[in-house]
């Protein structure tokens, strides 16, 4: 530092003179610069003053957007699922209405809405520019839109706005699944200030595809430039730039799939699944109970909020992605599928079931307490054994069924494009020790082979796991969309399947668990008769996933255990066998048996897919696990 | 050259800090009245007074230590600055299309801003140590230009052609200064009017040329690009001689000035106090440039000489372009007036600058060490 110093320190006096000499030229070039300045303010605002005046006060140019008619939901054969129609909006101008409380208050009679919420709603807009208008209420009704023309001389200030907006052609048809269009809100606004393509007012998707695609189904906003006068009131219209409109989403979905499943869920808390197993197109994806999808249009109101959240029957969490549920009984394919191809079994191995099975002291129960006698794998899936499986599970180890658990995508979100995918939990001695910092007890390897304890698997991953155990191996990923329709109606993005990994294990091992799977609709003994036709062959398994053994509740019967207590049932079932087309998964919350509970859910929508081909005859229904 | 001697404050730049208090305050009246309705939130004039109380404490840090500190670490901050730009192109946030941001939690950093000061004080130090008084040659002036193109390109890159000419003008308006040769001088002339067509055509993007383009013909296309200058030009000229009173700009409050606290916020005075207060405006601003370019005068070393007189051509080029962009004589840049339009970046670096001029002024008798002495 000193030496830098005092090199700078030497100062040659005469130098320094002759630069700071310089310094005139430029005080003269700031002079000249700032003259050129004042002499255009001068010809600006004195010479041309007036002129400029008169273009302030009568040529005013002013934007306004125009908006894109937003792209339509159809199914996979083009069937129209959620168009748009026009709404009626009641706004408000504020230089118009120079007495708002009392046209709040006849408005508010007119309109049959509390008049604290208009005033609300007035109080958000406060902060926009005055000429801005204030929405009040969204889509009135007929009555209401000619009532309020009837009385419009009364209601000074008081405009109707005429937005296309959505139109739900079956109510709550899908309503996880499309989700739903909301008022933007101020984080919204201000996550898209730069591509300033929003503005206040406008709607936005907020749940589901609707959020997911919203930049294709928005479209882009026209411009419409028009001069307006002092009062800042149209004048004429000087340039138009037509908005385009959002692309259309053209969906793998069957809309009377969809149908029949939210039509056989009946309003009971679960989830139903169909995909093709060999693309991993989706054909329907049901959470029930559904979303009232009115009560968020302009809205929803915080008291509804709150109580969709407390209610037990879960209505705001999609159950296919979001909800999981230890997978019971059908995770006895992954443990079947590692025994096979670790060569722990064959499809010959034996075990004895007495109805329990001993170990380290404690009984570990098979759901049929007078046993299964001696089992093989085919009748072991077919009857659900738990003692054969327990037998299989502690031969393979936690470890392993880990890991073919996950090649068949269980314990990872499976990439549907929905948001909040839950990824399940397929534990192992590391997850257990990172997770809870415990080790593994033997004992608990014993409850995942029936996929219980740890276990967790949401309804899509377990339709996708059938899928993949059924096609020969492949797990294809699922998917919704068929094709991305752009607004000339040509396909922008088409269907291709991906394909995301391969099951472990031995081609042999997937024909014999398929063997077990048919068995179980096909064998008088089997728990998934349910399922049965005379002209197709099903094949299926049961589950039953224990909520949370209360042993308080034990002695009961189980229509006297608190909705609660009580177990989930599952269902997953493929058809035909010999070359499958489609897999299908239900859940049904509490719903106590996998083939009471779920199974006839299940079999109404292979009834709906394969129609005439599949015939299906009312079964007696055997006890089940 | 800590400690404290009285012999600073004795020769304390009083003119320049009144000045400039001066035209803080007719900043934030201008503010209020450009953005007191139709924001959300905190309203602009209350942050603009949080960042001019964050920049007055960032003077006080600047002018307590010594200038000449500034050459040794000279290398260092411009190695920083190219750093900090290189990090904003690959993690920047971007705003309006541009990689300008680094986003530090609590702070956005924008580099092309500091970048600003940085080659001031990188060209103050070079030509300082490379002076002889007899001019420079075309060689001596390719270091230089290196330094300079550096952080020129990558700015260019973000792309913020504005910082970036404003960087270019400064280092020219630094090199004249310093004196170059007079054929060297013919030479360059005649190269940069060779060139200019071909960076007309390849240097420039599409709705650059057409920002210049609109210039001379605003009228062509009022609705796109034309629309800002049109409406700034209309704001200004509808104000008359005394302007339309305050809070009463008809263009500033029906919306139809755009970027009126930013860019344009010279348009709103202009409007509302009309020619007579964008006048007397105008004197106040000019002479806060003025004794900027008389503190390089009074300054005790060649280094204090370029430095104060280059943070004057920086303050000085971008009130010119930012006023010459409002009123309708260069193209629309985005470029606020500095110390006078909203925003917190460009506010700190341009009072960072008004430091380094107090700093230079108030220790022209200063000698290594601390000690005065009289010249």
């Amino acid at each position: 530092m000193q030496q830098v110093i005092s090199r700078v320190d030497k100062i040659n006096e005469a130098e320094l003179l002759t630069l700071k000499k310089r310094l005139r030229y430029a005080s003269m070039l700031l002079l000249a610069f700032a003259s050129i300045l004042v002499i255009r303010l001068w010809y600006l605002q004195i010479l041309n003053g007036e002129n400029y005046f008169k273009l302030s006060e009568n040529n005013r140019i002013r934007l306004h957007w125009l908006k894109a008619p937003r792209g339509m939901l159809s199914d996979r054969f083009g069937r129209p699922l959620i168009a748009n129609r026009p709404y009626f909006n009641v706004t408000l101008a504020r230089e118009d209405a120079p007495n708002p409380e009392d046209l709040l208050n006849r408005l508010s009679t007119i309109l049959d809405v509390d008049v604290n919420e208009l005033l609300d709603r007035i109080r958000e807009g406060e902060d926009y520019p005055r000429y801005v208008p204030i929405l009040l209420k969204e889509d009135i009704d007929w009555k209401t839109l000619v009532s309020i023309e009837n009385h419009l001389y009364d209601l000074p200030g008081i405009r109707i706005d005429v937005l296309p907006s959505r139109e739900y052609l079956y109510e709550n048809l899908g309503s996880h699944l499309f989700g739903y269009l909301g008022r933007i809100n101020e984080a919204e606004l201000s996550e898209r200030a730069d591509e300033g393509e929003y503005q206040r007012n406008d709607q936005i998707g907020k749940l589901g595809l609707e959020r997911i695609f919203e930049k294709q189904l928005r479209g882009e906003q026209g411009k419409r430039y028009i001069e307006v006068d002092a009062q800042g009131f149209e004048q004429r219209e000087v340039s138009v730039q037509q908005p385009l409109p959002g692309s259309d989403l053209k969906l793998t979905i069957d809309r009377d799939m969809q149908d029949v499943a939210e039509d056989a869920l009946d309003g009971r808390a679960g989830a139903a699944v169909v995909m093709e197993v060999t693309t991993g197109r989706i054909l329907a994806l049901a959470s029930s109970p559904a979303l009232e999808l009115d009560k968020f249009v302009g809205g929803i109101s915080s008291q509804n909020w709150k109580e969709m959240q407390e209610d037990e029957m879960k209505p705001l969490i999609n159950k296919a992605t979001q909800g999981q549920y230890p997978p019971g009984s059908t995770y006895k394919m992954v443990v079947a599928l590692a025994g096979l191809s670790e060569g722990v079994i064959n499809a010959d191995t034996t075990f004895f079931c007495n109805g329990a099975m001993k170990f380290k002291g404690r009984d570990y129960r098979c759901w049929k307490k007078q046993g299964h006698g001696t089992i093989s794998l085919e009748r072991a899936l077919a009857e659900s054994c738990d003692v054969f499986f327990y037998s299989v599970g502690m031969r393979v180890g936690v470890d392993k069924l880990a890991e073919y658990a996950k090649s068949l995508g269980l314990g990872e979100p499976t990439g549907i494009t929905l948001e909040h995918e839950k990824s399940g939990v397929v534990p192992s001695i590391a997850w257990k020790k990172k997770r809870f910092g415990q080790v593994w007890y033997e004992g608990e390897t014993m409850s995942i082979s029936i996929g219980q304890g740890y276990d967790l698997a949401t309804p899509l991953q377990i339709c996708q796991m059938t899928s993949t155990l059924v096609n020969g191996g492949t797990r294809y990923r699922p998917q919704l969309i068929e094709a991305v329709m752009d607004a000339d109606g040509n396909v922008a993005k088409g269907f291709e399947p991906i394909i995301d990994g391969h099951a472990l294990g031995t081609a042999k091992s997937l024909d014999l668990i398929r063997a077990g799977m048919v068995a179980a609709v096909n064998t008088p003994h089997g728990t998934a008769g349910v399922a049965k036709s005379k002209s197709m062959l099903v094949g299926a398994k049961t589950g039953t996933a224990q909520v949370v053994k209360v042993k308080q509740y034990q002695h009961l019967r189980e229509n006297d255990i608190p909705y609660k207590w009580r177990d989930h049932a599952w269902f997953t079932c493929f058809a035909p066998a010999e070359k499958p087309e489609i897999a299908v998964t239900v859940l049904v919350e509490h719903g106590l048996h996998g083939a009471t509970g779920a199974g006839p859910v299940a079999r109404r929508l292979l009834k709906e897919y394969f129609k005439e081909r599949m015939d299906t005859k009312e079964t007696v229904l055997i006890e089940d696990e | 050259m800590f400690h404290f001697d009285r012999r600073l404050l004795q020769h304390f730049d009083w003119a320049l800090l009144l000045t400039l208090l001066t035209v803080i305050g007719i900043s934030l009246m201008n503010l209020y009245s450009a953005s007191h309705v139709g924001y959300y939130g905190t309203p602009p004039y209350i942050k603009q007074i949080f960042y001019y109380l964050v920049g007055c404490g960032m003077m006080l840090a600047i002018i307590s230590v010594d200038y000449r500190f500034l050459l040794r670490a000279n290398y260092l901050i411009y190695g920083s600055i190219v750093v900090l730009l290189l990090v904003a192109m690959f993690f920047g946030k971007t705003a309006m299309g541009a990689q300008r941001w680094i986003n530090l939690g609590i702070i956005k950093l924008q580099p092309s801003e500091l970048a600003k000061l940085s080659m001031v004080i990188t060209m103050a130090s070079y030509y300082c140590r490379k002076d002889t008084g007899k001019g420079f040659d075309l060689w001596e002036l390719l270091p230089p230009t290196g330094l300079v193109l550096l952080p020129v390109i990558l700015i260019i890159k973000q792309p913020d052609l504005g910082t970036a000419l404003m960087l270019l003008f400064v280092f020219a308006s630094m090199t004249l200064f310093a004196k170059i040769r007079l054929r060297t001088f013919i030479f360059l002339a005649v190269l940069i009017l060779a060139l200019a067509p071909l960076g007309w055509e390849h240097g420039l993007k599409p709705y650059q040329r057409q920002r210049i383009e609109t210039l001379f013909a605003p009228e062509a296309d009022p609705l796109g690009a034309g629309y800002h200058i049109m409406q700034s030009k209309i704001a200004i000229g509808s104000g008359q001689t005394f302007g339309k009173g305050y809070l009463a700009g008809t263009q500033v409050h029906l919306d139809f000035l755009p970027e009126r606290h930013t860019d344009f916020a010279f348009s709103v005075l202009a409007e509302e106090w009309g020619f007579a207060g964008a006048i007397f405006f105008l004197a106040w601003y000019f002479f806060l440039v003025f004794l900027g370019i008389n503190v390089a005068g009074a300054a005790r070393d060649k280094f204090g000489v370029f430095l104060a007189f280059g943070v004057t051509a920086l303050l000085f080029w971008q009130a010119f372009v930012n006023l010459a962009m409002v009123l309708g004589l260069l193209p629309v840049v985005g470029m606020p007036l500095p110390l006078f339009s909203y925003g917190g970046s460009s506010l700190l670096t341009n009072l960072a600058g008004i430091g380094i001029l107090l700093n230079v002024r108030m220790r022209r008798f200063s000698r290594p060490g601390g000690a005065a002495s009289k010249a």
